[in-house]
């Protein structure tokens, strides 16, 4: 099997047993990504350089018999609102193009300290806000399965390049579903972790009370060894936890889920689903049954209001997010003979339209005489909303739903339409409202694309997710390397 | 009829608490003199992700200033943010809290300058960030004429502790003495430096009037006024230009004023119509703070006197004037030397005099704070024992107490160096110094001993010259009939 095919915690394994060197597995990426970066511009920043320099002191520390980390060797990509000290981090936005930061985000730093190789910065939606990379202010990205198809987003870039071999691992941030839905379009594993699971510290915010940070991966295993790396406590964001997280690739092993209890959530199957979707969910379905799971019905009456609470809160907080680029300090600064001329044009140069339009809702939603009937309003739909989810979980052990309501859309298709763009986080976003954590998995493929479904936990219920994944992988098979054909 | 005019004065008072890092990170808090933007981070840059996490001291001081005021300390307290666009502020919002402060209510009672109690009821405080500084590279440092601005981020995310007064003050006097009262209660509990000058406690003033027809004048806030006199100055005036207002039939409207020392006048910053919507919404990057009710109890029981229940105590304890205890009470130091004096044995108010005037005054000179003066209270109180036992002349002690300033040596070593001897100078040693008075002043003795003193002018002269050899330390009578007895 090709280097660039194989899992992260493969290639950990013969690079520790010094079967491959990181030299040799890094530049196998490389090469994947050269190949393949043409057809599907999923980075921004490719660090080869940086890679082989890093791969060589890898090798060097790994002849002297040091210690190696868990994934030493192992390339990963991140998207490019993660910081990276030395390495420029645009958000995919003119505002920041040149912008280098001076410190690394947490996870970054943990992923290094654990040995990974840092190959490239991938591309995005402006600030994370979008779905599909269309709103990036440097190119659109392909999806590996159909180049002419958006590949997701907003975490678009790091999916495509998970799912066509770039690297075994990518991450990204999830604010109402930018790991997931990508992942289901791409057909990959994404999962975004309980709020409080992973810091937050770095990686630039859109809505810092709905951000996680996640992995993808094409394998399970890979998942959770990501997951164990990155999810701990940081002193530096006050959101996350500092309790113990569980053993994670325990799942693995779990292949009887007698007494659990699957939701279907009945709200759910009134929308407009795709057809592919639900015989994916049908399936997945099966399987949980007859590995034992019972399948019980739950009601979420106000999930229909997420949407619409989402585009208060998340603008709300991104408003604020966003006031920092202003031309003082950093990135993009306008010539002006003024202070309030260099705000003006710096923010209306700086900012790309999704970006501007999202500012404007959330500033209107905060202000005065507007707070109340919007920003209050929607947080107080979100208690109950998180209500009706602790009432489900105290009947269910997780959540089985669809990821998206359709496959991977043709690149220009939504642009026009906001409100059909956004509606493609109607299956996401509830679990970003409520905290809980969420994976999307592959389920199978429909004309040659694939059809992501959905797990959705309780708050640190991590483990009931990864063990119902664990019994789906073995029963559907590793989700299929993107891009083979190209 | 004439109309009178009654004035509603609330204050907002921000002391900048004494931690050692910053409010949210760990940056260092000692922006005076540093080199600009040296004490600075991602986190108090604004750098996009990085994030704010809340310095545990500050909120201790902040608790310990609400213990002081009699508020409740609130177990859950949080976090708001205040968007507006300034170049001073990196995040284009400052950290705040809104509806729920670490203190809620409060009441400082104090005496106004006629020694009448005046009680203004606290609404609350609350904890928030400073900003940055502009700096303008003109020739005169203002902003108009300077081609550019610069933005000194070392002052930004400092601890501000902003103090809320109900609308209970009455007249600019009263406002001066409520400032004076707090800086006291900041300074003595140690929480912060209370400097007006230096911008480590600032006051901003509401102010209106209520017109004896009915009418009430709508609230002016009034700015930048950096010192007590510029509060009580900038308060006057806008009573007079409020009262004139009024009196000619016009309206007060609310809006910002800006206070100009040099002019002696306010002027309008901004309208009502002008105001910042600051947006205010919990930050979501900061969880509710929770202080336990454990924490508040622990720090409860950790509390000093308060300055105001020491002055009585020196009244009441130690018998002082009201105005010694009101000095000594500025300071907690001041009052533990004088309890560490009067503990060593010392009288207390001749102990209160000499920290008052002798110790106060070496501090000074030296520009040193009470926990650097070298002499311990013990020093002081052996040298007061004997002046209290008759050994030692006041101004001896003095003498003394300098040298033992000075040098940092021992009351013996220092006795010998200010050439005091301790006990009465009499018998012979007092016959060797008139002697050599008078041989010094053989004129004066010449003209005593042949009669030509009518007025005693210089048998004066001559007692006064044996004194102060003696420093003080001969008896008067004795001195006079010796020095009689040599010129008959």
């Amino acid at each position: 099997m090709k280097l660039y095919a194989r899992s992260a915690a493969d290639l950990a394994r013969s690079i520790r047993s010094k079967e491959h060197s990181v030299a040799e597995v890094v530049e196998a990426h490389l090469s994947r990504m050269e190949r393949m970066e043409p057809i599907l511009s999923a980075i921004i920043t490719p660090l080869k350089e940086e890679a082989r320099a890093r791969a060589s002191a890898l090798d060097i520390a790994l002849s002297r018999d040091e210690n190696p980390g868990p994934l030493t060797g192992v390339p990963f990509i991140v998207k490019d609102n993660f910081c990276t000290r030395g390495v420029r981090t645009t958000c995919a936005s003119r505002m920041l193009e040149g912008w280098v930061p001076p410190y690394d985000a947490t996870v970054v730093r943990y992923l290094e300290e654990a040995g990974a190789v840092l190959i490239g910065k991938a591309n995005m939606d402006e600030f994370a806000m979008g779905s599909s990379t269309e709103h990036s202010a440097f190119f659109t990205t392909g999806n590996p399965w159909d180049p002419r198809r958006v590949p997701g987003g907003s975490s678009g870039g790091s999916a495509a390049a998970c799912a066509a071999g770039y690297a075994p691992l990518a991450f990204g941030s999830d604010t109402g579903g930018s790991i997931r839905q990508p992942a289901a379009f791409c057909g990959v594993y994404g999962f975004k972790p309980t709020y409080g699971m992973v810091s937050r510290y770095g990686v630039v915010p859109f809505a810092s009370s709905l951000d996680q940070i996640g992995p993808f991966s094409r394998t399970l295993e890979d998942l959770l060894l990501a997951m164990e790396v990155i999810a701990r406590p940081d002193e530096r964001d006050a959101t996350c936890s500092r309790a113990l997280r569980p053993d994670f690739r325990k799942a693995l092993d779990v292949t009887d889920l007698r007494g659990k209890r699957v939701g279907l959530v009945k709200e759910f199957e009134g929308y407009d689903i795709d057809g592919a979707v639900i015989e994916s969910l049908r399936s997945a379905r099966e399987i949980l049954i007859d590995a034992g799971a019972s399948v019980v019905d739950v009601t979420l009456p106000t999930v229909g209001h997420g949407l619409a609470c989402y585009y208060i809160i998340a603008p709300a907080e991104a408003s604020s997010n966003l006031a920092r680029f202003d031309g003082v300090r950093y990135g993009f600064s306008a010539e002006a003979d003024s202070l309030i001329e260099l705000y003006h044009k710096t923010r209306q140069g700086g900012f790309g339209p999704e970006v501007k339009r999202r500012l404007l809702m959330g500033t209107y939603v905060l202000s005065s005489g507007y707070y109340d009937a919007y920003y209050n309003k929607a947080l107080k739909v979100v208690a109950i909303l998180r209500g009706e989810f602790d009432r489900a979980f105290s009947e269910v052990d997780f959540i089985l739903a669809p990821t998206t309501p359709t496959l991977p859309f043709r690149k220009g298709e939504n642009i026009g339409d906001p409100i059909r763009m956004y509606m493609s986080d109607l299956f996401t976003l509830p679990a970003n409202m409520a905290g809980l954590p969420a994976l999307s998995l592959n389920g199978g493929y429909s004309e040659g694309l694939p059809v992501g479904i959905q797990l959705i936990g309780p708050r640190f219920g991590e483990m009931e997710i990864f063990s119902a994944a664990a019994v789906i992988e073995k029963s559907l098979g590793l989700p299929r390397l993107a891009g083979g054909v190209l | 009829m004439a109309l009178s005019f009654q004035t509603v004065i609330g204050l907002e008072i921000h002391v900048q608490l004494a931690t050692k890092s910053k409010l949210f990170c760990s940056c260092s808090t000692d922006y005076i003199g540093a080199r600009p933007n040296s004490n600075v981070c991602p986190v108090c840059l604004g750098m996009p992700g990085s994030l704010p996490v809340v310095n545990g001291r500050a909120v201790e001081l902040a608790a310990m200033v609400g213990l002081a005021l009699g508020s409740k300390v609130q177990q859950a307290t949080r976090f708001h943010r205040k968007n507006y666009f300034y170049a001073d502020l990196s995040k284009g919002y400052q950290i705040s809290q809104f509806d729920l402060p670490i203190c809620a209510g409060g009441l400082l009672v104090f005496d106004d300058d006629e020694g009448k109690e005046v009680r203004v009821a606290i609404t609350r405080a609350h904890l928030e960030e400073d900003a940055g500084k502009l700096v303008h590279p003109s020739v005169d440092g203002r902003l108009a004429g300077a081609l550019h601005s610069l933005v000194d981020y070392n002052r930004g995310g400092v601890p501000l502790l902003e103090i809320v007064s109900e609308p209970d003050i009455t007249c600019p006097p009263h406002a001066r003495r409520y400032t004076e009262e707090i800086r006291r209660l900041v300074r003595y509990l140690g929480v912060s430096d209370g400097d007006m000058e230096s911008g480590s406690l600032r006051v901003d003033a509401n102010i209106s009037q209520k017109v004896s027809d009915g009418r009430w004048g709508s609230r002016v806030e009034i700015k930048n006024m950096n010192s007590l006199r510029s509060l009580e100055r900038a308060l006057e005036y806008e009573v007079k230009r409020q009262r004139k207002v009024l009196a000619e039939g016009g309206e007060i409207h609310q809006e910002t004023r800006h206070w100009d020392d040099g002019e002696g006048k306010t002027r309008s910053m901004r309208s009502k119509e002008e105001a910042h919507d600051y947006r205010y919404f919990p930050d979501p990057d900061l969880p509710p703070l929770i202080v336990t009710a454990d924490r508040i109890e622990a720090l409860r029981s950790l509390m000093p006197e308060l300055p105001w229940q020491a002055e009585r105590r020196l009244v009441d304890a130690y018998g002082l004037g009201a105005d010694d205890a009101k000095v000594l009470a500025e300071s907690a130091a001041a009052v533990a030397y004088l309890d560490g004096c009067v503990q060593a044995g010392a009288e207390a108010k001749r102990a209160a005099n000499w920290v008052r005037t002798e110790v106060l005054r070496v501090l000074n000179e030296r520009k040193i704070s009470i926990e650097a003066f070298p002499l311990k209270p013990e020093s002081l109180a052996s040298i007061l024992a004997l002046v209290d036992r008759g050994k030692l002349s006041t101004t001896a002690a003095k003498d003394v107490f300098d040298v033992m300033v000075r040098d940092g040596s021992g009351l013996d070593t220092a006795m010998a160096a200010a050439g005091v001897v301790s006990g009465r100078v009499e018998g012979s040693r007092l016959e060797e110094i008139v002697e050599k008075v008078l041989a010094e002043n053989a004129d004066a003795a010449e003209a005593v001993r042949s009669g030509k003193d009518p007025k005693d002018k210089k048998i004066k002269f001559l007692q006064g010259l044996v004194m102060r050899e003696t420093r003080g330390q001969a008896d008067v009578a004795q001195v006079a009939s010796l020095i009689a007895r040599k010129l008959s």
